[in-house]
């Protein structure tokens, strides 16, 4: 099966029913929205990032990684470079993070994107339910403009700003 | 002094659940249980929903076999508004039913146990997994890869959702299959068929590396139970259940869906939340079964295509009667890959398969229903009842991992007793008994979702619950 080749390939990952967690597939609906994809955006979201996504990851010219982070403090957008890495000990074959999805693509399909990106906000609840926190939810506009904004330059082949760390 | 061995939890499987073994006062092995650590309760909460829910309500109970619910639940609903579905509908949702059971083996071969086949039930724990596959072997990781991914995209393609599709309803689906997408999966086909020939190849060169483990993982004299189609070739969504006792011969035959409960019962035991399924006239633990892949080819006379027929041909000769190691488990998970994709095409040749007519439509015309399907990992029994407004008011499931768990249970005592002695274990010696419960390909897990990773810990704790000795990945 031949894939289609992104530019720029938005990878969202989390779980709509868990708080703060659905924070991924939220700005991928948002990106789907923004982005048509005559311009070479695509846009996938999905609750686990599996192995079988190491072939589109592969293939894009650049990946935009997007999730919750439960390390970040709540409402913290950070944008960070991501480098392959291959999993360590226990690894959970169900579900992969984004350093080791580009290390099987690369291994699978030597392969890799120019540019790969990781968007996170820091989550305040993944407690079951539908709705953010009050600090995912004031900070959803920063978010949305700083996945327009590398999209953008992902596209035009300049490499993304990326965040200064907050103390 | 008595000693207890723990592996908690279990990994590479679909779900959290542990193994004790408990060990005599000489350190041998005494015995072993599979334990299934998670609390379910759809039949509880589904009370008093509206009957035509139901087939959503219960997909949400796994992420891997999802269709599987969707159907059976579906089936029992058809039971309860007495319709039966248009021929195209059947057929759309056996296609459904195929790239399940294509997807979710290629990921218990390929991510869950060719990590232990490819490298080695003693190699080096931190490479024994995907990465360590494609490290080993990138094509046999590229062909794994890409099965799984066609079972997805089909179910995608017909479902609209990868993962908990709302196309089935109750009296057939909701859309008909658009040429386009017929068009597609057709083109997806070879691919897949090379993926599952270059799996079969690698298997059976390395299947005779692994006498030892054949001889131990699970193997013993059982009953076995699959769905058959009256011309005994093999069926996953429709035809009716036949049971075969340890020598081949048929013990019960023709069980429909509502004939169920008065042959299958259920123990419980008290260290696990699974059921323990067992054929009734016998009795339990007596009436013990398998279900899944071993036994589906252990029971059908053919398989209905002509690539998979040969195979069936090729594994029918690994014993006389029924194949009684759980190791086989993965050799018939493969031909039965080759046989989804074979059936695939098949049905997507059926002249009626555009056809618009997929759904028929009733109330509720009775009380009671029940509907059954083979999951990837063995037999699946939806029963409910339902007051005169179609709301349930009882419902009942008996799932495959239950089916499987009087086996499972035997397999790991018998594995432990092979492989732990005088009290004491290795790291490859955990593996092979997990390797174990791995052959059955368990699924335990109310959903697929998790958060952070769970460390594996064997601990050996002493009578008085002193820790003797742990490790810990």
């Amino acid at each position: 099966m031949s894939l289609p080749r992104a530019r720029c390939l938005i990878l969202a990952c989390g779980n709509t029913l868990r708080g703060d967690d659905s924070l991924g597939p939220w700005l991928a609906q948002w990106a789907e929205r923004r982005f048509q994809p005559e311009s070479g955006v695509r846009v996938l979201a999905r609750q686990q990032w599996a192995p079988e996504l190491a072939e589109e990851v592969a293939r894009a010219q650049s990946v935009l990684f997007i999730d919750c982070s439960i390390d970040s403090p709540p409402g913290s957008v950070r944008l960070l470079p991501v480098e392959p890495a291959v999993a360590q000990e226990g690894l959970a074959t169900h579900h992969l993070g984004a350093p080791e999805l580009l290390a099987l693509g690369r291994e699978l399909y030597n392969s890799l994107p120019c540019n790969a990106f990781l968007l996170t906000v820091g989550a305040g609840s993944t407690a079951l339910g539908e709705d953010f926190s009050a600090a995912v939810t004031a900070a959803l506009p920063e978010a949305c403009d700083r996945l327009e904004a590398t999209v953008s330059r992902l596209l035009s082949g300049q490499e993304p700003q990326e965040q200064p760390q907050h103390p | 002094m008595s000693q207890t061995i723990t592996i908690d939890p279990v990994t590479r499987l679909e779900g959290h659940g542990k193994i004790t073994i408990m060990l005599d006062a000489k350190g041998q092995v005494e015995d072993a249980h599979f334990h299934v650590t998670q609390v379910r309760g759809f039949e509880k909460f589904s009370e008093g929903r509206p009957f035509y829910e139901m087939p959503s309500l219960m997909a949400r109970i796994c992420g891997i076999c999802p269709v599987s619910h969707l159907i059976a639940s579906a089936k029992a609903c058809e039971a309860i508004m007495s319709v039966r579905i248009p021929h195209t509908a059947a057929q759309l949702r056996r296609m459904l039913n195929l790239a399940q059971m294509v997807q979710s083996h290629a990921l218990s071969f390929f991510y869950l146990s060719s990590p232990d086949l490819l490298l080695g039930m003693e190699s080096d724990p931190v490479a024994r997994n995907i990465f360590g596959v494609v490290a080993a072997k990138p094509e046999l990781g590229r062909a794994g890869i890409a099965l799984r991914r066609f079972g997805q995209h089909i179910i995608e393609l017909l479902g609209d959702k990868r993962i908990h599709p709302g196309w089935v309803v109750p009296g057939g689906v909701t859309e008909p299959l658009a040429p386009a997408k017929r068009d597609e999966i057709l083109a997806m086909l070879p691919e897949a068929y090379a993926g599952i020939a270059m799996a079969l190849e690698a298997y059976k060169q390395i299947a005779d590396t692994f006498k030892p483990e054949i001889e131990v993982f699970a193997n013993f004299p059982s009953n076995y139970m699959s769905l058959i189609n009256d011309d005994e070739s093999i069926e996953f969504t429709d035809g009716a259940l036949r049971l075969i006792d340890p020598k081949g011969n048929t013990i019960e035959d023709g069980i429909t869906a509502s004939k169920y409960t008065e042959v299958i019962g259920e123990a419980v035991e008290n260290y696990s939340y699974t059921k323990f399924a067992y054929y009734k006239p016998l009795g339990y633990p007596e009436g013990s079964y398998r279900v899944g892949p071993l036994a589906r080819l252990n029971i059908v006379k053919s398989m209905g295509t002509p690539k998979a027929e040969v195979e069936l041909a090729a594994f029918k000769q690994l014993a006389k009667g029924p194949v009684e190691s759980s190791f086989y488990y993965h050799h018939a998970r493969l031909i039965e890959i080759l046989y989804g994709i074979e059936k695939i095409e098949q049905i997507l040749t059926d002249p009626l398969i555009l056809d618009k007519q997929v759904r028929a439509t009733a109330g509720v015309n009775r009380l009671e229903g029940a509907g059954q399907a083979e999951a990837p990992r063995g037999t699946l029994n939806h029963h409910y009842k339902v007051d005169e407004n179609g709301l349930i008011t009882w419902a009942n499931l008996v799932i495959a991992t239950g089916q499987n768990n009087n086996a499972m249970n035997k397999g790991v005592l018998q594995a432990a007793r092979a492989y732990v002695k005088n009290g004491k274990f290795t790291e490859g010696v955990l593996n092979r008994v997990e390797a174990v419960v791995r052959t059955f390909d368990p699924c335990l897990s109310c959903s697929t979702h998790a958060f952070g990773k769970m460390p594996l810990a064997l601990t050996l704790v002493n009578a008085d619950g002193e820790l003797v000795d742990q490790v810990i990945r």
